[in-house]
């Protein structure tokens, strides 16, 4: 059993990691390509704090905490840039709290941390904190779409300009999904440094980012089921896939190019399409 | 409706996937499986498969002369990426549904140093082969290593270059990894020792491949010798650039160089590199001889130290499995620790905490290829870490 | 005379980027789309270059048979791959693009091997002296190589018919249309002349460093993106300025601040703060 649950606890992680995005990209249409530096936040505060003797709920506390601080600092900046500037801003932000990470010794440096102290729960105890954790993300992210914020996100992702004219005030909401977003993202990372117990800058760059987002988009865009589905498969797809060793990554590239050509609204808008259900937005291109 | 229909699909897809997962991996009686976790794809593809092949080549090898206990050796092979985050599962999967009875990494230091943990709480035996991190044999009793660990290496070049080169004032170009920085620190440690001062100190990270800023700088700092840690690929074009640069003090190097790549990449500015590694080409040693021409063979290019240490871990996996004649993990792992070994990168044995006790080998670039420059063999320099 | 070796090593480093940026921005301006596989199309231009060199012994053979390859490549990925997105929001693109992207680089290391490429003979190896300041030919040759293409393309651009429908494509594509230019094949046109000039940096990169491998294109793919986000995305001069500032700026920093920040590091803490600054780039339009 010990395989299946280290595979659940990974896909429960990688699913609060993906709908944590999923609410500033997916909700509030802010699009980040510096997830993953939130994560290592949460990931490198918790395990410090573990480290230093305190408990395992405090140091997820803490984790949560300081990347939502730090998230709302980088939202306040990235209030300044759109679209793809927003995109390479926060991709910046992810280079950059890697180059600082790298350059402390204190955080282990380019050596990462090890001897990260276990969480005190057996392994199923561990799993399950984490897929109630999940659902429990699961359950805000639909109450919150559901919510008067949720349809305000919905007004600013669609149409920016148009909100801030019918007198929304577009900053403090996006700040609120940045917020959110980056603290449930830390809440992922603090998961993540006691389950692996070890971590270092690597495992929290460029490519962790566009992972996260390749799961939001993926799932398609906005919808929590979808991104809970891609989460869960792409998380552990590098595993199932390890018959094909050699060609892995093709496949893992093939994927998300053949979902984003012919479903460009993730594997939602697929299983909408196979019920012929399709919320109808016009077909792109000629297809 | 549309919601539920996904969220069936969700649930669907997430019981089938743990169910699916039960499935694989029923165990042969009549095969000992050895586990390994390499990188077959991503960045560090090129060294799994050299060590992918030279840990295939001991396992045939030893087949070949009637297998383990009456039984052959199987590999199980998974593919980590050199992520600390495949790392564990993978560990967990030959633990739990391969059984293998001891498992090597041919992986980088942060996929390995995660993968021990599991291992060694599991109580299967786990051999690193050329991972560098000084934590990975922390990880507790069943966890070895069969190359060294950064910091000894470190001193053994700063060794070669005091004493044997007789150079005092060094330039320190530092790979940004737990590969370079535990190179660098073993160095900085015993440089007092050997009468070198450190004039300055750079940095830059694996990704880089132009070196040019940095060549313009040292060129001003005209140090006698130049310490510069890197893999092949980073360290061909480093070396390449220093020379048409209009360096042309020694550049001291170590394993990460160790390839017949380096020397195509940097082409004529390789001559005269030296370095500290694991693999003697000039060997008198049969071990080292055969397995330079089995692996040129089989792979189809020539052996590198990579190779070499994927070969000699898998080849201490086996010995310690014949000399346990059983298949009792704490019987395996007395028999790794007490073990003494003649391999294709020396003569191996295990402290205390599972590190490896052998010569440096020092090479030289040569009319085109590495040749035996010397052998440090200072028990006291290379002691490795105890604890 | 540090600080003068710095500048031409900055230089250097700054051609290449702009070889590659300024086929990224001639995408973007017209087509909005963050092109990632474009550093796919780089590295396959450094393979064939290595390769054709190998072959034939001939570098200027290698280029005129890389360039155009990848500028049909180029079309190819457009027409099948982003034609059909353009609808879509930006980011549908971008990801199908990384996804491209992904695929490109395992494709070449199976099909070349993961120890990647190497000149049996590398030309332009000798080096020669510029103001006093040794360069390697190689360098040199980049160096001239980006002021002729990106030259020649401004030339291009100002002087020509097709420069002109292509500068009013990029300003009011309906409007052109109107006035009876082809955007197709003005796309078209863009993305072959794109990818010819990422190709001709591949060949450059693979003389630099003689070695051409399958992740060669990782850190262009992110870096270029960040150049032309600086120089204001889709102009053209603004990425030329971009793209030699940003090397420079981390020639001098991997020396300056090379014990506080990596390379990376600096480049994004150098757009970061232009951003907060001037929030539609260096250049850019307001």
């Amino acid at each position: 059993m010990a395989y299946e649950i280290t595979l659940l606890t990974a896909m429960g992680i990688a699913v609060i990691f993906a709908l944590s995005l999923n609410l500033i990209t997916g909700f509030c249409g802010q699009i980040s390509l510096g997830h993953a530096a939130f994560y290592g936040i949460g990931a490198y505060c918790a395990a410090m704090i573990t480290k230093s003797g305190l408990p395992f709920p405090l140091a997820l506390a803490a984790g949560f905490l300081l990347a939502g601080m730090i998230g709302v600092v980088v939202g306040l900046a990235s209030l300044r840039v759109r679209h793809d500037f927003l995109a390479i801003t926060t991709m910046g932000v992810g280079f950059l709290f890697l180059g600082i990470v790298r350059q402390q010794d204190f955080l282990g440096g380019e050596m990462g941390l090890s001897g990260i102290p276990s969480s005190g729960l057996s392994k199923p105890a561990f799993m399950a904190l984490v897929l109630i954790i999940a659902a429990a993300v699961t359950a805000f992210s639909l109450y919150l779409k559901r919510s008067w914020m949720g349809y305000v996100f919905d007004s600013v992702a669609d149409d920016e300009d148009t909100a801030r004219m019918l007198g929304i005030d577009v900053a403090r909401y996006k700040l609120a999904a940045f917020a959110m977003g980056t603290a449930l993202a830390g809440l992922a990372g603090g998961l993540y440094a006691h389950n692996i117990r070890f971590i270092d800058p690597d495992s929290f760059g460029f490519v962790e980012s566009i992972t996260v987002l390749a799961m939001v988009v993926v799932g398609g865009i906005g919808s929590v089921w979808g991104v809970i589905l891609a989460a869960a498969v792409l998380s552990v797809l590098p595993l199932w896939l390890q018959f094909i060793s050699d060609y892995k990554l093709l496949l893992y590239g093939a994927l998300l190019f053949t979902v984003m050509r012919f479903s460009p609204n993730g594997m939602a808008g697929m299983v909408a399409a196979l019920k012929g259900r399709s919320k109808s937005t016009a077909p792109g291109g000629k297809a | 409706m549309q919601e539920n229909f996904i969220k069936a699909t969700a649930f669907a897809a997430l019981l089938s996937a743990s169910a699916a997962v039960g499935l694989t991996g029923a165990a042969q009686a009549d095969s000992i499986k050895i586990g390994i976790n390499v990188p077959q794809t991503g960045f560090a593809a090129a060294d799994g498969t050299s060590a992918l092949i030279g840990a295939q080549l001991a396992a045939e090898q030893a087949n070949a002369n009637g297998g383990v206990n009456g039984k052959n050796v199987e590999l199980v092979v998974y593919d980590d990426q050199a992520s600390p985050k495949s790392a564990v599962p993978i560990a967990t999967k030959l633990v739990e549904q391969d059984e293998v009875k001891i498992a090597i990494s041919g992986s980088y230091s942060g996929a390995t140093r995660a993968a021990a943990g599991v291992f060694q709480e599991a109580g299967v035996p786990y051999i690193s082969a050329f991972a560098v991190h000084p934590e990975i044999t922390r990880s507790g009793d069943y966890v070895f290593r069969t190359s060294f660990v950064g910091e000894v290496q470190g001193r053994a070049g700063a060794k070669l270059i005091g004493e044997s080169l007789g150079k005092k004032k060094v330039t320190l170009i530092t790979l940004k990894n737990d590969f370079g920085q535990s190179l660098a620190n073993g160095f900085k440690e015993a440089a007092e020792q050997f009468g070198i001062e450190i004039i300055s100190e750079y940095e830059y990270s694996i990704k880089d491949r132009q070196f040019g800023p940095i060549v313009a700088k040292v060129k001003s700092d005209a140090p006698d010798a130049i310490y510069a840690s890197g893999y092949f690929f980073t360290a061909g074009p480093l070396v390449s650039q220093l020379r048409s640069g209009g360096i042309d003090v020694p550049v001291i190097g170590q394993e990460g160089y160790d390839s017949q790549k380096f020397i195509e990449i940097a082409g004529g500015a390789s001559e005269g590199v030296i370095i500290t590694t694991s693999l003697d080409r000039d060997s008198d040693s049969p071990e080292a001889k055969d397995f330079i021409a089995a692996f040129e063979e089989k792979a189809g290019y020539k052996a590198d130290m990579v190779a070499a240490s994927g070969h000699t871990a898998m080849k201490v996996a086996i010995a310690a499995l014949r000399e346990a004649g059983s298949e009792d993990p704490k019987a395996i792992r007395d028999a790794i620790a007490g073990l003494t070994l003649e391999a294709s990168t020396g003569t191996i044995s295990f402290n205390g905490l599972g590190e490896v006790r052998k010569d440096v080998q020092v090479q030289v670039v040569k009319d085109g290829n590495w040749h035996r420059h010397s052998i440090i063999s200072d028990p006291d320099l290379l002691a490795p870490p105890e604890k | 005379m540090l600080a003068f070796e710095l500048l031409l090593q900055g230089l250097v480093q700054g051609s290449i980027y702009a070889l590659i940026a300024v086929g990224l921005t001639l995408v973007y301006g017209l087509l909005r789309i963050l092109h990632v596989a474009h550093a796919g199309l780089f590295t396959l231009g450094g393979y064939i270059g290595v390769i054709v060199t190998n072959a034939t012994g001939s570098l200027l053979l290698a280029l005129l048979v890389a360039m155009p390859a990848m500028g049909l490549l180029g079309i190819g990925i457009y027409r099948t791959c982003y034609q059909p997105l353009l609808s879509r929001p930006p980011y549908v693109a971008l990801i199908a693009s990384i996804g491209l992207f992904i695929m490109m680089e395992e494709l070449f290391r199976l099909i070349f091997g993961p120890y990647g490429l190497s000149f049996t003979a590398p030309p332009l190896q000798d080096t020669v002296a510029v103001f006093g300041v040794n360069l390697k030919e190689a360098e040199l040759a980049t160096m001239i190589g980006a002021v002729v293409l990106i030259g020649g393309l401004a030339l291009l651009t100002l002087r020509t018919r097709i420069g002109t429908a292509s500068r009013a494509t990029v300003t009011d594509p309906k409007m052109a249309e109107a006035f009876g230019v082809n955007i197709g094949r003005i796309r078209d046109i863009n993305f072959f002349v794109g990818s010819a000039l990422a190709a001709a940096a591949g060949v450059m990169v693979a003389l630099l460093n003689n070695l051409v491998e399958p992740t060669m294109g990782s850190v262009p793919s992110y870096k270029a993106l960040a150049i032309i986000v600086l120089g204001g995305l889709g102009d053209l001069r603004g990425t030329l300025i971009a793209a030699l500032a940003l090397g420079v700026i981390e020639a001098y920093g991997t020396i300056y601040l090379g014990n506080l920040l990596d390379r990376d590091a600096i480049a994004f803490a150098f757009l970061i703060a232009v951003l907060m600054l001037r929030p539609q780039g260096l250049f850019g339009r307001a």
